[in-house]
């Protein structure tokens, strides 16, 4: 066990001072590793962040209810009723449309050529109207909640307006399918480049590696740095990655809370995603590993076949 | 210690290059290989330290036979002994005192164990005072005892050794073979391939002499000596 801990400690050193070595082509690597794990994390938090804005969106949903021109206080207080007794509904409310008039007419103030528009129109041109907002926010409830008011007598139209934000959530969850495609190539892409970097290594310690045999070492001990190798490029790149994560992710926050603010938005992208970063990191250690155990069983037995036809 | 029973080997596409050799090497002894190149004494010397299997017949190695023996067994057999080559096999990217330690690395010793023993080896061969020189600043005889420095250092029971002295004029060489005797001395079983007859004239040890793969000589015109017990100090590791 000692024994083993030892060698251990020892691969491990033995793979830093090469690093170290080598510190350019280590950072080159390294920084190739981060950048291929930045990509989809990226991607991975633009999509996160706009998911949850469009939940929270979709909570805001409101069914518009658009009455008849012609209909009457009758009608009304009538629809009014059946909105009261409809389970599926959370909370309501009614615009009659003397006051949508006048909100019309007290926006269009500060906008000269809106309120000469209104004030051509001359009579109300609006109907009345019931915002209803729902108790579900699945996109199907509200549909089905939709059609039935839309049968109401007495309703022009009934307006959803969260077709939008269904489609934004179709294409986000598109999108989530897509990340997962890109992350796979790029952990394709990332074993063959981990691979082929082990794989170099191994053939400029080749005469280490053959005298090594010779003498008595054991496969795992030839294999072992070199696997600890693929590991640190993981780690470190995969470090690479979240620290490129926090700076870029801090950058668009800055960037877009003047745009946030117009929007009367407290909208920005969390810094710290822990889980997240835990991934990249991990996956990254993980991707090389596996990189250089693959580069390294074959490059010993293609050494080992070299001794042999000595 | 080691015995071979009509051991015949043959690589994929060639002929026999050992045929039917029978041996048995007694520890503490030192035994001379000859022949001419293209006899078979690098191939016997391969099968002795267990990098090669034999196609037929047994090679016992302590009472291990080799042929046996599960793949993850055979480095643990290798360390049993001391490899000498002739084109030395030294790494050239780090300096002496690293290129001595190789051995105990795989070994498992380390720290001030490791550095003691270490300094002996290059002690006992004469390069102490080059432990921090790169191998490629030593002369051919210098290089050649560093690489005997390194098979020692894990203090293996049986030295092998590849035509050591075959690429040296003949002070070094003589240097060379007086640092073997001395190993021989305290115990050190040495197998030794070398085509040239003057190391071994002066001296009465045994002498395996291969012909196109067969053992046409043995002869032992010295027994006891050797084989005297000075086993005690250099057991096995």
């Amino acid at each position: 066990m000692n024994n083993w801990l030892n060698h251990q400690l020892q691969a491990i050193k033995l793979v830093l001072s090469r690093m170290r070595a080598n510190l350019l082509s280590s950072f080159m690597i390294c920084l190739v590793v981060g950048v291929a794990m930045c990509l989809p994390s990226l991607f991975y938090v633009g999509v996160d962040n706009l998911s949850k804005l469009t939940d929270h969106m979709q909570n805001e949903t409101e069914i518009s209810l658009f009455l008849k021109l012609d209909a009457s206080h009758d009608t009304i207080s009538e629809i009014d009723a059946l909105l009261a007794k409809n389970p599926a509904i959370k909370q309501y409310h009614l615009v009659t449309k003397d006051e949508a008039w006048q909100q019309l007419q007290a926006k269009s103030k500060s906008n000269p050529d809106v309120n000469n528009a209104v004030n051509q129109l001359g009579k109300n041109p609006l109907p009345d109207a019931f915002f209803i907002q729902a108790k579900s926010i699945e996109p199907d409830d509200l549909a089905t909640l939709k059609t039935s008011l839309q049968s109401i007598p007495g309703v022009e139209q009934a307006l959803l307006n969260t077709d939008w934000a269904k489609r934004l959530s179709t294409i986000i969850s598109l999108s989530k399918n897509l990340i997962f495609f890109i992350a796979t190539l790029l952990a394709i892409v990332l074993l063959v480049i981990i691979g082929n970097t082990v794989r170099m290594q191994i053939l400029t310690q080749q005469n280490e590696i053959e005298v090594s045999y010779l003498i008595g070492a054991t496969n795992s001990f030839i294999r072992t740095p070199f696997l600890y190798a693929g590991v640190f490029y993981g780690l470190f790149g995969g470090l690479f990655a979240v620290l490129m994560i926090l700076g870029i992710t801090l950058t668009f926050n800055y960037a877009i809370a003047d745009l946030s603010s117009l929007y009367n938005s407290d909208f920005s992208l969390t810094i710290f995603n822990g889980s997240l970063f835990l991934t990249v990191v991990s996956t990254a250690v993980l991707i090389g590993w596996l990189g250089s155990y693959l580069a390294v069983t074959r490059a010993i037995a293609s050494i080992i076949q070299l001794q042999k036809n000595h | 210690m080691i015995k071979f029973d009509q051991v015949t080997k043959r690589y994929p596409g060639s002929d026999e290059i050992l045929k039917n050799v029978s041996l048995h090497i007694e520890a503490g002894e030192f035994v001379f290989v000859t022949g001419h190149s293209g006899a078979g004494k690098s191939t016997l010397l391969k099968l002795i330290a267990a990098t090669e299997r034999p196609t037929s017949g047994t090679v016992l190695i302590a009472n291990q036979n080799v042929s046996q023996l599960k793949a993850s067994a055979i480095p643990f057999l290798r360390r049993r002994f001391g490899l000498i080559f002739q084109d030395h096999k030294l790494l050239y990217d780090r300096n002496c005192f690293e290129n001595v330690i190789l051995p105990l690395r795989i070994n498992g010793v380390s720290g001030n164990e490791a550095a003691k023993r270490v300094r002996a080896a290059l002690d006992k061969v004469g390069l102490l005072h080059k432990e921090k020189a790169m191998p490629i600043t030593l002369s051919g005889g210098e290089q050649q005892r560093l690489a005997i420095a390194r098979a020692v250092v894990s203090r293996p029971s049986i030295l092998i050794a590849d035509e050591p002295t075959g690429n040296l004029d003949a002070s070094y060489a003589a240097d060379i073979m007086a640092i073997f005797y001395a190993f021989n001395q305290v115990g050190v079983t040495v197998i030794m391939a070398t085509h040239d007859a003057l190391g071994m004239s002066a001296t009465q040890n045994r002498v395996l002499h291969l012909d196109q793969g067969q053992l046409t000589q043995s002869k032992s015109s010295i027994t006891g000596i050797n084989q005297t017990a000075f086993n005690s100090d250099v057991s096995t590791s």
